[in-house]
């Protein structure tokens, strides 16, 4: 009886999201055409070029120099963010608290909060603040990429040190290792692995992370397809992304190589891979300060903090009579927005979920290899093949770049922002998933097979419910992070919060700003918080 | 144990790296604090190449005429020029109207000091896909249309004011939200290839355009032309910390050019640069409140 109940809940939960996807849609005027009158042709022009990337050499040549930018400002980003995450994220596990003392439980809380507000915010969000701050340096970035993504792993840091078996920890105490030993000799040694592996996972994000600071006036790989963008050149837009896409290839291929070693204990790989990401920090920060001439401490000049300063206040609204945040009138119009913004989140995270579960069955390596449908066959190769490079396609380019390119083929409006957001989550999505379904057990899935059953029904019947758990928190996962990102996709345009964002920064309109960012948190808290009780739900 | 020593090494090592660059920073600062480097900047309006180009050869010319070693520092966008030349990290920029007036409201001490006769009579044009035969700026209804960077004084604040006084309600009476393209130059080329029916751009990049044989009229053309106002000018910045006259030597600069600087003058398709004064720009600080882009 209880178990019928708990799969009840599963299927009641699956359905209370689809209805709301489906009154999602709502939002958008149908009615209306969806395509600018040449969107049409707009999108034959680009996928045409993607055909013929512009292979000259100096477009080549600057690509190459784009590419390593791009590498450097993630690399140094991440070195910060590693210092950030390893400082907080001991302090937010509570591991060298004492705990028995009534602050430290205090402490661990005030560290969590401050861990999420940091990976609350996305990166672009942080880097317009810090060059109205700070000015175009490098370090905005830097500093941009480092903030969230320290919180991000700071968390996860946490979690994992206070997930850490407590058997080897206490005999280490029994023999009267004081806290710091235990953090360095017991803790650290059995996290080691994981955190490595999450840290590079996050490395492949701080790449295309950096990709879009250039949105911001700040160089690499994104500026240079902005640049190609405004002059319609798509043959040469198709060249940076190729480069982009090869720096997360590889950065993957060596991030899954390292994992694999690391948990087999090959020491040899482990070795060559650590002194590697060494030489990457040191040339990374060499570069900024002798080729940009970046040095982290002209950052805190008085000049510099005066500016700074007079920032802050006027997002505070400080000399203005009545700061927007006073207004109800704005409220009102932020808080319309704020729903546009919910509703394109909701709608891509939709749109992108659809796609995966049409492709997610023949992307799957055991699918396509006829060892789980027990049906061998040359045409699902090929359709494994040609999804997987979807897949890598969808997930290498970052959603402001795909926002970038969409926006001239629909009408503005919430409905391109969505697109841009699905079209980069499917294959993140698909990717999960089909790993979800090759870990799968096999046999129930052959025995449906080998009665018969049609490709849609072994999804329906063998597959689907028994991934439907995973998947379902895959997909709420992913909504946080679209969640975050919807901001982002406004910048060009693509309406919502990002694109008023956008006007009040060009405008100089800071308390707006304010107001913004509270309903952006607003729906980021919110956002964890359904999901979190929805992903209980789904257990 | 042993890891912990080449860590330890490796943020020794960060560190006196970072010593030593930091010294050679302010080596170098130095340097150019006695040299007085000038940095110019212009709002990226239109193809950062051809920008790119014109602002190389100003910052020569203005080398030569004043001794002091000039620089062009490139912008993505409009906010960016106005925020590094309230930074003072830009003494001397090319504005549009809009752009000025919020320097000058952020630096108070600021100065316009030269525009192109035509900027004392600037005009935007409408621009529409030729099968459509529009008339009249009545005639936009109901068509899709973008203006250029939100910043832009041809490409958005004047244009919408116009639309205004039209009677024509930008956020409703369109075929969808307005597109903001970000440039003049994209602004046509998007109308050309048919991402959008209409827009609106400034009146000199669009005659360049066709001059140059960019743009096809026989897709698109110009349907309605704006009255005139007060645009594009060189804004000068407090210069605190250069010798006292050197304001009026750039300023002496960039008015007695001609023709034998034609190439610069070619890349802003003008034949000479004239006086102006903060007073003319007004006119469109008032519709700028108006419209609510300033508060």
């Amino acid at each position: 009886m209880k178990q019928s109940l708990r799969f009840q809940q599963k299927n009641i939960l699956t359905l209370l999201l689809v209805l709301v996807f489906l009154w999602s849609l709502r939002v958008i005027d149908w009615k209306e055409p969806l395509l600018h009158p040449g969107g049409g042709a707009t999108f034959l022009q680009i996928i045409e070029a993607m055909l013929h990337p512009n292979l000259s050499p100096e477009i080549l040549l600057l690509a190459l120099d784009s590419a390593w930018v791009t590498l450097t400002y993630a690399v140094a980003g991440m070195t910060i963010a590693i210092v950030i995450a390893v400082i907080f994220g001991v302090l937010a596990s509570g591991v060298i608290q004492n705990s028995q003392h009534p602050l430290s439980m205090l402490s661990k809380r005030f560290f969590r909060g401050l861990l999420g507000f940091l990976r609350a915010i996305h990166e672009l969000v942080w880097a317009l603040l810090f060059v109205s701050a700070f000015g175009l340096t490098p370090y905005s970035a830097i500093l941009a990429i480092a903030i969230p993504y320290g919180g991000i792993l700071g968390r996860i840091f946490a979690d994992m040190l206070s997930d850490v078996k407590k058997e080897p920890i206490q005999s280490l105490q029994s023999t009267g290792a004081s806290k710091w030993q235990l953090l360095f000799y017991g803790y650290f040694p059995l996290v080691r692995a994981n955190m490595i592996s999450y840290t590079m996972y996050r490395f492949e994000c701080a790449v295309r992370s950096s990709a879009v600071m250039s949105f911001v006036g700040l160089g690499g790989l994104g500026y240079q397809i902005q640049l190609s963008l405004d002059d319609l050149n798509y043959e040469e837009v198709w060249t940076f992304v190729l480069f982009l896409m090869a720096i997360v290839i590889v950065i993957d291929g060596w991030s899954s190589g390292w994992r694999s070693r690391l948990s087999k204990g090959s020491s040899r790989f482990s070795m060559l891979s650590f002194l590697l990401s060494l030489s990457l920090v040191i040339g990374s920060w060499m570069y900024l300060y002798k080729v940009e001439h970046a040095s982290f401490f002209t950052l805190f000049t008085d000049e510099n903090g005066e500016y700074a300063k007079k920032f802050f206040l006027s997002l505070l609204g400080i000399g203005e009579e009545t700061p927007t945040f006073f207004s109800a009138q704005s409220w009102i119009h932020t808080l319309q927005l704020t729903y546009d913004t919910l509703m394109m989140s909701i709608i891509a995270i939709g749109m992108a979920t659809i796609v995966m579960l049409i492709t997610v069955v023949p992307a799957a390596r055991n699918v396509a290899n006829g060892k789980l449908t027990m049906s061998r066959s040359f045409f699902s190769w090929v359709s494994f093949l040609l999804i997987r490079a979807s897949y890598i396609l969808s997930r290498a380019v970052p959603e402001l770049i795909w926002a970038m390119m969409i926006i001239f083929i629909f009408q503005p409006g919430i409905l391109p922002g969505a697109v841009a957001l699905a079209l980069h989550n499917f294959g993140i999505l698909g990717k999960l998933c089909a790993e979800v379904i090759e870990d799968l057990d096999e046999r129930p899935i052959r025995h449906l097979s080998s009665s018969g059953a049609s490709h849609a029904q072994i999804l329906l019947y063998g597959v689907l419910p028994s991934v439907l758990p995973k998947f379902l928190s895959f997909i709420l996962y992913r909504w946080e992070v679209i969640m975050r990102t919807t901001i982002v996709v406004g910048f060009v345009g693509a309406g919502g919060l990002g694109q008023q964002f956008k006007l009040s920064m060009s405008y100089f309109h800071y308390s707006d700003i304010t107001l913004i960012i509270l309903c952006y948190l607003l729906l980021v808290w919110l956002a964890d918080f359904l999901s979190e009780l929805s992903r209980k739900a789904a257990k | 144990m042993k890891k912990l020593v080449s860590f330890l090494a490796f943020v020794l090592l960060l560190g006196l790296l970072s010593g030593c660059a930091e010294d050679k920073e302010e080596a170098v600062e130095q340097e150019e604090t006695t040299k007085q480097t000038l940095k110019i900047g212009a709002i990226p309006d239109q193809d950062v190449s051809v920008l790119s180009r014109s602002m190389g050869e100003v910052a020569d010319y203005l080398s030569a005429e004043t001794g002091l070693e000039v620089e062009y520092v490139p912008s993505v966008d409009y906010a960016a020029l106005v925020t590094a030349f309230e930074r003072g990290e830009i003494q001397l920029a090319w504005f549009g109207g809009l752009t000025g007036v919020q320097a000058r409201n952020r630096v108070p001490d600021a100065e316009a000091i030269a525009q192109r006769p035509r900027d004392e009579e600037f005009h935007s044009v409408f621009i529409a896909q030729k099968e459509l035969g529009l008339k009249s700026l009545s005639d936009i209804k109901g068509k899709s249309f973008t203006f250029g960077s939100e910043s832009s004084t041809s490409g958005h604040l004047m244009p919408r004011y116009y639309l205004m006084e039209e009677g024509i309600n930008a956020e409703q009476d369109f075929n969808g939200n307005p597109s903001y393209s970000g440039s003049h130059d994209k602004t046509y080329k998007l109308v050309e290839s048919g991402a959008f029916q209409t827009g609106a751009l400034n009146e000199a990049v669009w005659e360049a355009a066709v001059a140059e044989g960019k743009v096809d009229t026989s897709k698109v053309d110009v349907f309605y032309t704006t009255p005139a106002y007060y645009d594009y000018h060189w804004t000068i910045n407090t210069l605190e910390g250069y010798d006292s006259g050197v304001k009026q030597k750039i300023t002496d600069a960039l008015l007695s050019m001609d023709s034998e600087q034609q190439t610069i003058l070619d890349l802003f398709q003008t034949d000479k640069f004239i006086e102006t004064k903060n007073e003319n720009y007004e006119a469109i600080e008032k519709v700028a409140k108006q419209i609510g882009i300033i508060k």
